[in-house]
């Protein structure tokens, strides 16, 4: 595969990250190869979204390194496609053109814009709402919209910030396994994050566990649930094994997170 | 709380016509019985014509300047100034806005100069625009110009501290540029509390134009209201000072209706 000669898609070396005297990362050392679908599970505060803000470039590591595709980011990578958990859609723009948006901005034509729009409206099963403005969708059409507007624009790597912490638990599970199905056709490199086990495992081919703050990472997981896979799987004996194993290394850590709070 | 499926309009609740009736009902009431106390007490001479005209010595007047062809070129002489100078003001005050708003520095640059304008009254411009322009329309324009320009300047940069970062967050993120962000995302997102300024400035507008007809014109409502004072009509001053109102009201419907047009999304 090229992904072993080439550079990894995502490589932290040493990332540290301040907020004046709070430190939220420290020493994270992290490579995520092209084609992985990494979750990140790590209790609130330690550093996760830090970091993929980081990645995205909104934001600098205090120190350490980070380079997506082999290169440090100079500012905002239009090459790391985020998914928001607020949705983030313009009010103003119908579905269609949130979608397009990205290839607005790549200044291609209105006609091929639509062309393309169309096929990831689709692809989210949201056919029939091409004209509508987010306000009349619920949250989970929102999210999905968000996921296609990423999708459409074709980054090398999406990244997402607990984009299905907001809704109910049936929407979630439906998004989540309309995820799986993406990535099993697309295997994009996707960085996750989640403070829930269960979504780590069912979606991820790699889970992260990370500390409470200041952030590291104390625990690298193979996720080797086999595709394609679906909500089935959490009854699989692998399943119960993996997800007992991840608990106990979270479980430490929300602890001392809950001490440290008190 | 996250935003559940939010069905569209329709959902207002309807009530009994009565009931969505019975408050315009009172309104049309109350003015009717003003109108009727006014006119009883100035027939019954309680109160002198000349200082307070009977409503319907004001609606002859209203008539007879109609007939003559004269009412209509007030109204529209006003209108016209008031569009004029506020739609330049506007063209000028919104991309001006968005920019400073979006940049620091620039806003720095425009500071002193936007720190002076701002406590300046329209009319304190008067004498001064008399000089620049002479009586013409283009002096009335200056005075609407003045009067709303800085104002509606400080509106359209506060408007842009209401766009969401997050989705400028989410645009860059998608490739835009500062250029594509102040078009994109800060420009539509600030829209609706840049007009809701405006209307406020729509009001100032007016209040400028009929100063600056007070003080020198040949035609338009302010001109109407001081011509009436001069030959003592005072049927004339109220009648001026009504139509005033009316056409005030009317541009703010008009305002609305655009706006509605232009806010798709909100509804």
């Amino acid at each position: 595969m090229e992904s072993l000669t080439s550079a990894p898609a995502i490589e932290l070396s040493h990332v540290s990250k301040h907020y004046g005297s709070m430190q939220a990362l420290k020493d994270v050392s992290l490579a995520v190869q092209e084609g992985e679908f990494v979750v990140i599970v790590g209790a609130s505060g330690c550093g996760k979204s830090t970091m993929l803000n980081m990645i995205a470039g909104f934001d600098r590591p205090t120190s350490g390194r980070i380079q997506v595709q082999g290169r440090e980011n100079t500012g905002v990578n239009p090459e790391c496609g985020m998914v928001f958990q607020q949705y983030a859609l313009f009010p103003w723009m119908t579905v269609e053109d949130n979608i397009a948006f990205g290839l607005k901005m790549k200044r291609m034509s209105k006609a091929e814009r639509r062309n393309r729009a169309q096929e990831y409206i689709d692809m989210v099963g949201l056919r029939g709402f091409e004209k509508s403005y987010p306000k009349a969708l619920s949250g989970g059409m929102r999210q999905r919209v968000a996921i296609a507007r990423v999708l459409a624009n074709n980054p090398k790597v999406m990244l997402f910030d607990e984009p299905f912490a907001a809704l109910d638990a049936m929407t979630r599970q439906v998004l989540q396994e309309q995820l799986v199905r993406i990535y099993e056709q697309q295997r994009k490199t996707i960085v996750f994050i989640t403070h829930s086990i269960d979504e780590a495992l069912l979606l991820s081919s790699r889970i992260i566990v990370m500390s409470a703050r200041p952030g590291q990472v104390v625990q690298d997981i193979n996720n080797d649930l086999p595709h394609p896979r679906n909500a089935d799987v959490q009854l699989s004996e692998r399943y119960l094994e993996l997800k007992r194993h991840i608990w106990h290394a979270v479980q430490a850590e929300v602890v001392r997170s809950i001490e440290a709070a008190a | 709380m996250t935003a559940k499926y939010a069905p569209p309009m329709v959902s207002v609740e309807r009530q009994p016509r009565w009931r969505r009736l019975k408050n315009p009902l009172i309104s049309l009431v109350s003015f009717g019985a003003l109108l009727l106390i006014w006119e009883g007490a100035t027939g019954l001479g309680l109160i002198e014509p000349l200082f307070l005209p009977a409503p319907s010595q004001i609606a002859q007047r209203a008539i007879q300047m109609a007939e003559q062809g004269t009412l209509l070129g007030h109204i529209v002489a006003s209108t016209w100034r008031v569009t004029v100078g506020f739609l330049i003001a506007s063209l000028v005050a919104i991309p001006l806005g968005i920019i400073l708003g979006f940049s620091q520095t620039s806003r720095a640059i425009f500071d002193p100069i936007l720190s002076f304008l701002r406590p300046l009254p329209s009319m304190s411009w008067i004498p001064l625009s008399l000089l620049w322009f002479g009586i013409g329309e283009s002096q009335k324009y200056s005075i609407v110009f003045m009067g709303a320009f800085a104002p509606s300047l400080l509106y359209v940069i506060e408007a842009t501290k209401s766009v969401d970062p997050l989705l400028v967050k989410a645009a860059q993120n998608l490739g835009a540029r500062p250029r594509d962000v102040m078009i994109e995302v800060i420009l539509p997102g600030s829209l609706p509390q840049i007009l809701s300024g405006l209307k406020v400035m729509l009001g100032i507008a007016w209040t400028c134009v009929i100063s600056a007809e007070l003080v020198a014109a040949r035609e338009g409502l302010g001109f109407m209201i001081m011509n009436g004072k001069e030959y003592f009509q005072t049927d004339t001053v109220v009648l001026g000072m009504v139509l005033i109102s009316v056409t005030v009201m009317a541009t703010d419907l008009v305002f609305r209706f655009f706006e509605r047009r232009i806010l798709p999304w909100k509804a």
